[in-house]
């Protein structure tokens, strides 16, 4: 999978580039206008993540050219502004989601997996690890053969784990991923704890390994090592 | 104390003493001078009736203006003047004279001649032309008084309008103060000096605000690197002691950025930076939120009556509602008790949300300010936020505590 990653705040770009190129992603960079027009003239990308504030030129525009010679490819804007103007230009012009500065690496990461099955570059809709498989078009796990029933939330939390498996997650990435950041309440990390914790029994109850580790109470990573 | 009372004050007591004095002065002083006339008038007339008595030996008698009496003897009378009671026989009352009394020599006789003239009349004069003055003076009085109110009203209404115009501008709103020239050079003046000094305030408050904007943007890139780094340190195989220091700066950061947010979109809709382009049902948004929220509502066993009596239709930007409405909600759920309740009621044009909650000391006087908050852990700007939103889209926004904590949003009238 090719990615192009068009940012113009260096640091940001070799963050990015590092942890996509660690999910086995291959990462072209840009971080001026001018260098993203060119790299988009002679290559093909599958995902381009594009910061739409550049110093020598404006990221829409750049979206339109993208759309016009890129048509495969799935666009995931990256904003400084949580704006819902640019947010709306953006999806109408063509881009797949929208990101806002700042955010965790392992939301852009299921971010840009959602984006490739939506596009179906995979040619799958099925995740597996191990005996667990989610079909992500059907909305349904299958843990040794035989379905389980998860609530709305158990299936993103689930999803999320997979994704960004052998990850380090923060409480807040998740409840940032699950709730989105519109919530901000005190008790939010009990739901979490609620909802997990009801995800590990279904998971024990249908065969399943237990794979979400606690660390030190502040963190999970979902893993089989 | 009005102005105009102040100056009416001022020149209304010393008139009224001059009237007075001026009034009593000259009766007096015409006192004088009419006495003056009758005294001279007397002489006169005794002159003539010396000169009778000596041409023609007749000797006048017209009772009670002329006596003339004949003596053999010099009568011991000095000339003078004096008042006199007389008997008018006619008119049946006592009258007032002045009599000019003395003895005179004709020949060899001496003759005593009492000349009297009705001072009553003086007196009637006197007082009429005392009269005459004060009425004139009075009405002088009169007519500047209500010329001054008049012209108050005039010249002051351009003041009054400037005034009001001073009143009710805000730095806010993007538009240039706009006051009425005046014809008056210290009213003109004024408006100058307010003017120019409104203009120097807009300019540093949006040069503040620019300000507030840039930097709060510039800010979200160094945070997005500081916090993708750290993410990236927790991935590595570090102590716990380590590992809870980097979440923690994490979740500092993450609040930091928040905060931020919150400050743009408050700079935002100060400066109008959203259209109200759309027809938004808030009664749909207050069932969405509802759900959204349902796993909170749950958790905290609450129990959410919606009393919907026909739709609160208002024109904003879709974004902003949602936040209007989803910082209302939160707030309701967020600040409430275990079983507590909350009571929505919403109609055409109101809408009141009401919460159980911990008792505290916020009052609608301060509650909507910024970094304002019941609890430690939000920065107090969610409510911020609302009344900027009501603000911008003629919504007045209170809130009352009584025995639920209210909040009312209605449009204004």
């Amino acid at each position: 999978m090719k990615i192009l990653i068009i940012e113009d705040e260096v640091e940001l770009l070799i963050s990015i580039s590092n942890f996509l190129t660690r999910e086995t992603f291959i990462c072209e960079l840009a971080e001026s206008y001018a260098k993203a027009d060119d790299k988009l003239a002679i290559y093909e990308y599958d995902i381009i993540l594009l910061d739409i504030t550049l110093p020598d030129g404006n990221g829409i525009e750049l979206l339109r050219s993208i759309k016009k010679h890129q048509k495969k490819a799935g666009v995931i804007i990256i904003s400084a502004k949580n704006s819902l103007d640019d947010k709306i230009k953006g999806l109408d012009l063509g881009a797949d989601d929208y990101i806002t500065k700042p955010f965790y690496l392992s939301e852009l990461n299921s971010r840009i997996k959602a984006v490739l099955r939506r596009k179906q570059f995979d040619g799958t809709s099925i995740l597996t690890y191990n005996e667990i498989s989610v079909n992500t078009e059907s909305r349904t796990v299958i843990i040794k053969g035989s379905a389980i029933i998860l609530t709305k939330k158990e299936y993103d939390l689930l999803l999320f784990f997979i994704i960004n498996k052998n990850r380090v997650l923060t409480k807040e990435a998740i409840a940032e991923h699950l709730w989105e950041d519109s919530i901000d309440m005190a008790d939010t990390y009990d739901f979490i704890y609620t909802h997990l914790n009801n995800l590990r029994k279904k998971i024990r109850a249908a065969g399943g390994a237990d794979y979400i580790k606690t660390l030190y109470g502040m963190g999970y990573k979902f893993t089989d090592q | 104390m009005k102005f105009l009372k102040k100056i009416n004050l001022n020149y209304l007591i010393p008139l009224t003493l001059v009237l007075l004095i001026v009034s009593v002065a000259g009766y007096f002083i015409l006192r004088i001078i009419i006495t003056y006339g009758a005294k001279e008038r007397l002489l006169s007339k005794e002159y003539l009736v010396e000169q009778q008595i000596k041409n023609t030996g007749e000797i006048p008698n017209l009772h009670p203006v002329i006596e003339v009496q004949k003596t053999e003897i010099k009568p011991d009378i000095n000339p003078s003047f004096k008042k006199v009671t007389i008997w008018n026989e006619m008119e049946k009352e006592d009258e007032k004279f002045i009599e000019y009394s003395s003895g005179i020599n004709i020949g060899s006789s001496w003759y005593i001649v009492k000349i009297r003239q009705s001072s009553f009349e003086n007196e009637d004069i006197l007082l009429i032309l005392a009269l005459t003055l004060f009425i004139l003076l009075l009405s002088a009085f009169m007519i500047s008084f209500l010329s001054a109110r008049r012209m108050n009203r005039t010249v002051w209404s351009g003041f009054e309008r400037n005034l009001h115009e001073i009143e009710n501008y805000s730095l806010r709103i993007n538009k240039d103060i706009s006051l009425e020239r005046s014809d008056i050079e210290e009213f003109e003046r004024l408006n100058i000096a307010v003017r120019d000094f409104t203009s120097r305030l807009k300019s540093d408050y949006l040069m503040l605000k620019e300000f507030t904007e840039n930097a709060s943007h510039e800010i979200q890139t160094p945070l997005s690197v500081a916090l993708m780094n750290l993410e990236e340190i927790l991935q590595h195989d570090i102590k716990e002691d380590v590992f809870k220091k980097v979440v923690t700066v994490i979740n500092s950061l993450k609040r930091l950025t928040k905060l931020n947010q919150s400050l743009i979109l408050l700079a935002k809709i100060d400066n109008m930076q959203f259209e109200k382009d759309t027809e938004i049902s808030l009664n749909e948004i207050i069932l969405r939120k509802k759900e959204d929220l349902s796993a909170f509502i749950d958790a905290k066993n609450l129990d959410v009556e919606i009393r919907d009596e026909g739709n609160f239709l208002i024109r904003m930007d879709v974004y902003l509602s949602e936040i209007l409405i989803g910082n209302l909600f939160t707030n309701a759920v967020d600040h409430n008790i275990t079983n507590g309740i909350i009571r929505v009621f919403i109609k055409p044009g109101f809408l009141q949300i009401c919460n159980t909650g911990e008792n505290h000391a916020l009052t609608d006087k301060n509650i909507f300010n910024r970094f304002v908050s019941g609890n430690k852990k939000s920065p107090g700007l969610g409510l911020a936020i609302v009344r900027q939103i009501c603000e911008t889209h003629n919504l007045d926004v209170h809130y009352v505590k009584d025995e639920l904590h209210c909040f009312t949003i209605r449009i204004k009238t």
